[in-house]
């Protein structure tokens, strides 16, 4: 556990509000203080109708690993993932890192993507949206070509792409921005097994380099257990478990998913993960 | 947890939300417009061709549909119609440029009103500098009136207007009416996400100025009332500067343009500086379709 520290996160929490009406008066109170530049004082107390979608985290990801965050729908993974790439707004907490640090997220591998465009122009497009010039694209275009093994196929329309197709194309041109950490948020749903198979691979050896980690989020807990160097558990926005024995702290996410369970529905429930996800 | 001692480098706020200044504040936009502008470049791209890349006369669409627009008002012109208030150049030709002078205004209050509901989906997938999207706004803009402009411009000269070299000068006295339509379009957006009453009201807003800015009727115009709101109404000197500036070759009330533009221009500063302020905001609030 000495490899350098690459992202810190401490005590960082987020809120959302669970009404939609409400959703949208905070949003002109919160607009009117940031306009005002006044202070905002109900930033970290829960207003009427709001919850804690994050709750004090706290985590460190290290250089060289692959972090598998699991955690079950609607757990804050996605949230924790938009906070750390920028997207939200930082209110509660820290969150640090090196400096120059490129983050790459891949959320959903379709935004950003045009349909009556070629796929090498959809290159162009997402590759532009990650930051990357038209110089840095022409040089990683024979990687991308040759990493999604789409050949021809590129220059048809991307609107005729099967959902396989897209995945490999997406997520090509996301390996090729090189990242210092990549963040994967259940990118790899989709594709066929020799493609997934590539890019778990290729993940591995990605992180060997100087300065790289990946943070892997998936409910997949098959692939988790192959990929990740250390998971951590999310649970109803809270971090309750992190450890590097991978296959202990896979049980204890599906443990503490059937909690509720008695004794013998518990046996039953974990045989069927094992039959049908593991 | 000890840290270990290898690690040297200071861990840094990933992404540094506390308030800047306002020279840093612009210089870390110019600075993000040049880092993205290959995504710009896109952007433009996939607005103004997405919607010909099936037809097989591609751009030439462009240019079609002006024309067909100047060819009724050339119709309407031989058919005689009323000649109201007292206008320098032919009414046709004052009604089309005027309208299209008010075009630019309204256009770009209209895309840029739509930047956080129509780009929400991909601002919340990928983090990217969102002021990239104004300026995409802003060149997509320019395109789509240069050219339905150049096509008014040929039929002011078959309408017999003469151009003096003042007019060169239009494009820079446009600008104070583009820094006013993007400034209302910016908070639109904002509005749009969270005060959907509020942005309705704007919208309704904006459509109504129009009546209350000499735009198919001449300034000389005497309406009581109507005249009165028209000569506070600030359009009417942005407007009709950069219309008289063209058509005729002089500063239609140059003292109350010069304070309007230079209100413009404050006003904008100030709405970017709550765009800046805001825009990640709002992402929160949105609300995926």
């Amino acid at each position: 556990m000495n490899e350098k520290v690459l992202i810190s996160i401490q005590g960082l929490s987020k809120k959302f509000s669970k009404d939609i009406k409400y959703n949208m008066y905070y949003g002109i109170k919160d607009l009117l203080y940031d306009g005002l530049m006044l202070q905002n004082t109900q930033k970290e107390v829960l207003r009427k109708r709001e919850f804690w979608a994050l709750k004090d985290i706290n985590f460190d990801l290290r250089e060289g690993e692959i972090l598998g965050v699991v955690g079950t729908n609607g757990s804050g993974k996605t949230t924790l993932m938009r906070l750390i790439a920028g997207i939200y707004p930082l209110e509660i907490g820290s969150i640090k890192g090196v400096a120059n640090l490129k983050v790459t997220a891949i959320f959903a591998l379709r935004s950003g993507m045009q349909f009556l465009f070629t796929g090498r122009e959809n290159i162009y497009i997402k590759g532009s949206m990650y930051g990357m010039s038209k110089e840095a694209l022409d040089a990683k275009m024979d990687f991308i070509e040759s990493f999604s093994e789409l050949g021809d196929k590129l220059d048809r329309p991307y609107g005729n792409y099967s959902s396989g197709m897209r995945a490999r194309l997406a997520y090509s041109i996301a390996v090729a921005t090189e990242p210092d950490v990549f963040i994967i948020d259940e990118a790899l749903a989709v594709g066929d097994s020799l493609f997934k198979a590539k890019c778990l691979e290729h993940l591995k050896q990605y992180v060997q380099q100087k300065g790289k980690a990946v943070i892997f989020i998936s409910n997949n807990i098959r692939k988790v257990m192959k990929v990740a160097s250390r998971v951590a558990v999310l649970d109803k926005g809270q971090l309750i478990h992190q450890s590097e024995d991978v296959p202990a702290a896979l049980d204890y996410y599906i443990r503490n998913c059937l909690k509720h369970l008695g004794e013998e529905q518990l046996k039953d429930q974990l045989q069927k993960i094992k039959e049908y996800d593991m | 947890m000890e840290q270990p001692e290898e690690q040297i480098s200071p861990l840094m706020d990933l992404h540094p939300s506390g308030r800047v200044g306002f020279v840093r504040r612009w210089r870390m936009l110019f600075q993000n417009i040049r880092t993205y502008r290959f995504f710009i470049r896109q952007l433009v791209r996939i607005n103004i061709l997405t919607e010909f890349k099936r037809s097989f006369i591609g751009l030439s669409w462009l240019f079609i549909v002006p024309i067909l627009a100047v060819l009724v008002w050339i119709l309407l012109n031989g058919a005689g119609i009323v000649e109201p208030g007292d206008t320098a150049i032919p009414y046709p030709a004052y009604v089309l440029l005027s309208t299209s002078i008010w075009g630019f205004f309204a256009d770009i209050y209209k895309s840029s009103s739509t930047l956080f509901s129509n780009n929400g989906r991909i601002m919340i997938m990928t983090h990217f500098p969102r002021e990239v999207l104004i300026v995409e706004k802003v060149i997509v803009h320019l395109i789509r009136f240069s050219v339905p402009f150049a096509i008014n411009l040929i039929v002011l000269l078959y309408f017999g207007v003469k151009l003096s070299w003042v007019a060169l000068l239009f494009p820079i006295a446009l600008i104070p009416l583009l820094l006013v339509g993007l400034g209302l379009g910016l908070i639109g957006a904002l509005l749009k996400i969270v005060a959907v009453d509020l942005s309705n009201l704007m919208d309704e807003g904006i459509r109504l100025l129009m009546f209350i800015t000499p735009i198919v009727y001449a300034p000389k115009i005497q309406l009581g009332w109507l005249s009165d709101i028209v000569h506070l109404n600030p359009m009417t000197y942005l407007v009709g500067f950069c219309r008289d500036v063209l058509t005729q070759g002089t500063f239609y009330e140059a003292r109350n343009y010069l304070i309007c533009s230079l209100v413009a221009l404050v006003f904008f500063l100030f709405v970017m500086r709550i765009f800046k302020a805001s825009e990640s905001r709002i992402l929160e609030r949105l609300i995926n379709i």
